[in-house]
């Protein structure tokens, strides 16, 4: 039964084989071909079709339809024209694409246009400080200057020293915990519009291992935060307060801003 | 299609008037074959109003080998006209297979026939022009 139909649809496609053999055939039609290739039947079918294509070519083409042919431009192609281009949806979803990434790209270049060594672990710290409640600190009483001497003998943190501008500063509480990256940080809080400090390891060059130093202040923002930051003997220190950089500005040295 | 050159002509025009105006407004189809498709179709009915051809018995030939020879001997317009005369889906299997030289798959999209219709339009028709061949030019011998 298989094999009647299986003659049965090669007959079929024979039947409708190509006149020329330049036609294109798909795997089905050469493989009825191949099988039906030398038969009489078949070769006086392909001669026929032959015959009946070589008259075909012989009909003449009116005159009036034939200029048709002539003309270059059959159908007038449209020109591709700008208001055409930007309209096509392919340029449009390309355009808003290149558009998304060169802001997020620009937003990047600014993000770290004032980026210095430690302002990675600076921006973390700002978040610890917005986490932050008293009663997570040890309460000390006393100038915040003061501090670098516990800090040595209590924890062996040499030159966590907090600077001049901030050294008077009446403490509320402070304390040394670790973070992420194991590394050690000093962390005070004073009663000064509820501003916290912060110190902590500079960035190390990773093939010399020397501190990476910066000059004078830079500020850090994060979540409504805003953190001045300086260098001194390997130790940054922060001063964090929510709110911005004017808030900070006055009790920084003018000189160093 | 139409075995008449005047009509032919009128919708040869007609098709490429409007493919052209379609084309200048931007709207041209994007499925391939679709001016051939217009075309069979407007021919169809250009001769809906016409004398239809009827499925009659027409007598049937096997192909010969010396077919080639009788159609050689045939005038152009003659086989067109006997096309033409072939009633609708075979006369438009014949004129795409044998006129445009289509490949099966193309006419069978074109005309929307199974393989098993068109080869026996083909097939068909193959013997019936064979039989009107012979009728024609009777030099075949028989055997």
């Amino acid at each position: 039964m298989k094999l009647l139909s299986s003659m049965r649809s090669q007959r079929a496609l024979l039947n409708c084989a190509p006149i020329s053999a330049r036609q294109s055939a798909d795997r089905s039609m050469r493989s009825a071909i191949s099988r039906g290739d030398g038969s009489a039947e078949f070769t006086n079918q392909q001669n026929f079709d032959r015959a009946v294509a070589r008259l075909v070519r012989l009909i003449p083409i009116p005159a009036e339809s034939a200029e048709w042919f002539s003309e270059k431009d059959l159908v007038p192609t449209s020109r591709l024209t700008w208001k055409k281009m930007v309209r096509n949806p392919a340029v449009v979803a390309i355009s808003i694409a290149v558009a998304v990434i060169a802001g997020v790209f620009v937003f990047n270049f600014l993000g770290h246009l004032n980026d210095f060594p430690g302002s990675a672990t600076a921006r973390k710290l700002l978040g610890v400080a917005a986490s932050t409640r008293p009663v997570m600190l040890d309460p000390v009483n006393a100038e915040a200057g003061t501090l670098s001497d516990l800090f040595f003998m209590k924890h062996g943190l040499e030159h966590y020293d907090v600077p001049e501008e901030f050294a008077d500063f009446v403490t509320i509480g402070c304390r040394v915990f670790e973070d992420d990256e194991s590394r050690r940080i000093a962390q005070i809080w004073v009663s000064e519009k509820r501003m916290q400090f912060f110190l902590f390891p500079a960035e190390r060059d990773s093939k010399t291992g020397a501190a990476l130093r910066f000059p004078g202040w830079r500020y850090v923002h994060q979540e409504g935060w805003t953190g001045a930051v300086t260098e001194h003997n390997g130790v940054c220190f922060m001063a964090a307060m929510r709110g911005h950089d004017k808030d900070l500005e006055p009790y920084l040295k003018p000189a160093d801003k | 299609m139409l075995g008449d050159s005047r009509k032919a002509q009128e919708v040869f025009h007609a098709t490429l008037r409007e493919a052209a105006q379609r084309a200048a407004r931007g709207e041209l189809p994007s499925e391939p074959f679709w001016l051939f498709r217009d075309a069979r179709w407007r021919c169809l009915e250009a001769t809906k109003s016409d004398l239809q051809p009827e499925s009659l018995e027409i007598d049937e030939h096997d192909v010969a080998a010396e077919a080639p020879s009788q159609i050689g001997r045939l005038d152009p317009m003659q086989l067109a006209i006997w096309i033409s005369a072939a009633p609708d889906p075979q006369r438009s299997a014949l004129a795409l297979f044998y006129l445009d030289e289509f490949d099966y798959r193309e006419v069978l999209d074109l005309a929307e026939l199974k393989l098993s219709e068109l080869s026996r339009f083909l097939g068909n028709g193959r013997r019936q022009l064979q039989a009107w061949l012979d009728a024609k030019f009777p030099q075949r011998s028989e055997v």
